[in-house]
């Protein structure tokens, strides 16, 4: 395997960093962090590693975890491969050397502080080459709001895990519709379906973050 | 030697009875709660907090007094235990840092010390309701599995690499996820033990996150001992022995998305009623639990404030189809929610009707 293919087999695989007793076949071996490091050094592009390596890999996560050979769990070991891996690309992003394919703000919403489901869709798009602002959690519409403001061609991501907050949802996307129609709101959650999306005025719903980063591709193209 | 408990046994049949009766039930009280403005007062105020339960029982038609689900308590309980604001409850979460030896040996030792409010409140309502209605009076409490997830910032991680076998020594989430738990485990004994003591016949144990998010179902195995055993069950089987010594009775409770294996394995802790969510099919589920476990549930109640897909004429098709699919399974079958049915701002007696139309609708072909 070449250091690009092993990147992938790495975040693939959960391998996060040397240190990482996971897995367990890969123990003492570099991981996703050694080899990023290691491929820049080698005068890899971090274009390349980006969408030749890492890209690739949370792709392959992704249609795992939609066939269901995967769990939360896999998917989760492989975003923090992938998150490590990021940190050394993260700087190319400022100078232009690494074009990002739009930004996405996410945040579960007011009154509603889960975010498990809010995390791996943050870390899959980015993962899948786009710059992710994760407002957390308990967020309310004056804060995607700011956010839009900042950043007035981004997609908006919201989260929520019970009746009771879901229905904060509607607000907030009257709320952004009202400031700006054309941006695109998903949303996603437990209690969340594709007729409660309709009825509130968003325009795409996920059960899960490959669906996220199918939509957000779909809007890139 | 095994000891039959033969009183403790002869309770079971309380259950089943009330399943043969077709008898319905909801975890409602949220609903009744959220009538009353002053609510916030109301959860730290024992008496009044019976009253609601009672209430609550009264118009759903029950004989059990479910109490209101809140499953912050024993961490509302655990941070007054480690002197902490309750401000912070949703921001505390043990580390490395933090679950030191004194900490551990503070939590271990409070078995008997005073209660924070709302425990105190729900051990109060447990009174209340004892000594104030012929209703059998439940207590409830978080469980293991669930509180750590509470008390963890990121609680897969460390729960899946122990799962691969990775344990303290290679890794400072594995050996915080272990200590935690065992912390974890003396404030939920404390809170089912003073809840006892108040007069609880039974105790709900929710362990809603013991489910295939927080868990790989990938990874567990039919024979022998898997994370699911490790994590889930060798916690909660301290549970029931303290409810076996007290001749007091499990209901156990998990609406997360479980596969085949786990509910059976969440029955190797003999509850004498199992409430599941409505990602099960109940009437399959029959096949693989024991007969003397009522099973209970599953109408898809958080759905309930959603009209467009689940209309007054949904909520009966589905209440008829579920009791005729129970009847013919022939397993003991309590028909009700499928967890906690929220009151919710605006939706109030759109949700009550359709809880109101689930108790109360005739089965078609049946009663």
């Amino acid at each position: 395997m070449n250091i690009i293919e092993q990147i992938t087999y790495c975040i693939e695989f959960g391998k996060i960093d040397k240190n990482s007793p996971f897995p367990p076949d890969m123990r003492g071996q570099d991981g996703a962090h050694e080899l990023v490091k290691k491929a820049l050094e080698e005068a890899h592009t971090p274009d390349e590693i980006l969408n030749d390596g890492m890209i690739v890999a949370m792709e392959k996560v992704g249609k795992k975890f939609s066939e269901k050979r995967i769990f939360i769990p896999q998917m989760l070991m492989s975003a923090k491969a992938m998150n490590k891996a990021m940190e050394h690309i993260k700087p190319y992003f400022n100078d232009g050397s690494v074009q990002q394919k739009g930004t996405f703000v996410i945040g579960t919403v007011s009154g509603d502080l889960h975010d498990i489901g809010k995390n791996l869709v943050a870390m899959m798009v980015e993962g899948n080459g786009w710059n992710v602002i994760d407002l957390g959690v308990d967020v309310s519409h004056e804060k995607f709001i700011e956010k839009l403001n900042k950043y007035p061609d981004c997609v908006i991501g919201l989260s929520a895990l019970l009746t009771t907050t879901m229905v904060n949802m509607e607000k907030i996307v009257k709320e952004i519709k009202a400031v700006s129609p054309k941006t695109k709101v998903l949303v996603g959650g437990a209690p969340v379906n594709k007729d409660f999306c309709n009825k509130i005025g968003a325009d795409s719903y996920s059960p899960d973050p490959q669906g996220v980063v199918h939509y957000l591709s779909s809007l890139a193209s | 030697m095994i000891i039959f408990n033969q009183h403790f046994e002869m309770q079971r049949d309380y259950y089943l009875n009330l399943a043969k009766e077709h008898k319905r039930m909801i975890f409602g009280v949220d609903l009744i709660l959220k009538e009353k403005k002053n609510h916030n007062e109301i959860v730290l105020n024992g008496d009044k907090l019976g009253e609601v339960v009672i209430e609550a029982t009264k118009r759903f038609n029950m004989q059990m007094a479910l109490p209101w689900m809140d499953l912050d308590v024993e961490k509302q309980e655990l941070l007054e235990l480690l002197g902490l604001d309750l401000a912070a409850l949703d921001g505390f979460h043990f580390d490395e840092t933090n679950i030191s030896e004194e900490t551990r040996a503070l939590i271990k030792k409070s078995g008997h010390s005073s209660l924070s409010k709302r425990l105190e409140a729900n051990c109060q309502s447990i009174r209340y309701v004892k000594e104030n209605s012929n209703y059998l009076p439940v207590g409830m409490c978080i469980g293991p599995f669930s509180f750590i997830t509470k008390l963890l910032r990121d609680p897969i991680f460390p729960v899946f690499l122990y799962s691969m076998g990775v344990t303290g020594t290679e890794d400072p989430s594995v050996c915080t996820l272990e200590l935690a738990f065992e912390a974890a485990t003396e404030v939920i004994l404390k809170s089912i033990r003073r809840q006892i003591e108040a007069g609880a016949k039974a105790i709900c144990v929710c362990e809603p996150a013991a489910n295939n998010v927080y868990i790989s179902p990938d990874i567990l195995v039919e024979d022998g001992e898997d994370v699911f055993d490790k994590l889930v069950l060798k916690y909660n089987y301290r549970i029931t022995e303290l409810l076996g010594k007290n001749d007091v009775d499990l209901i156990l409770h998990d609406c997360g998305e479980l596969t085949d294996l786990m509910v059976k394995k969440l029955c190797k802790l003999h509850p004498v009623i199992l409430s599941l969510g409505s990602s099960r099919n109940l009437w399959k589920d029959a096949r693989i639990i024991p007969g003397d476990i009522v099973l209970f549930g599953n109408l898809p109640t958080k759905q309930f404030l959603m009209d467009d897909e689940m209309t007054n004429e949904k909520v009966v098709e589905l209440t008829n189809e579920l009791e005729a699919k129970m009847k013919k399974s022939g397993h003991p079958f309590i028909l009700g929610s499928e967890c906690d049915v929220l009151s919710v701002e605006g939706y109030q007696s759109k949700i009550m009707e359709k809880v109101n139309l689930m108790l109360t609708c005739k089965c078609h072909d049946h009663l």
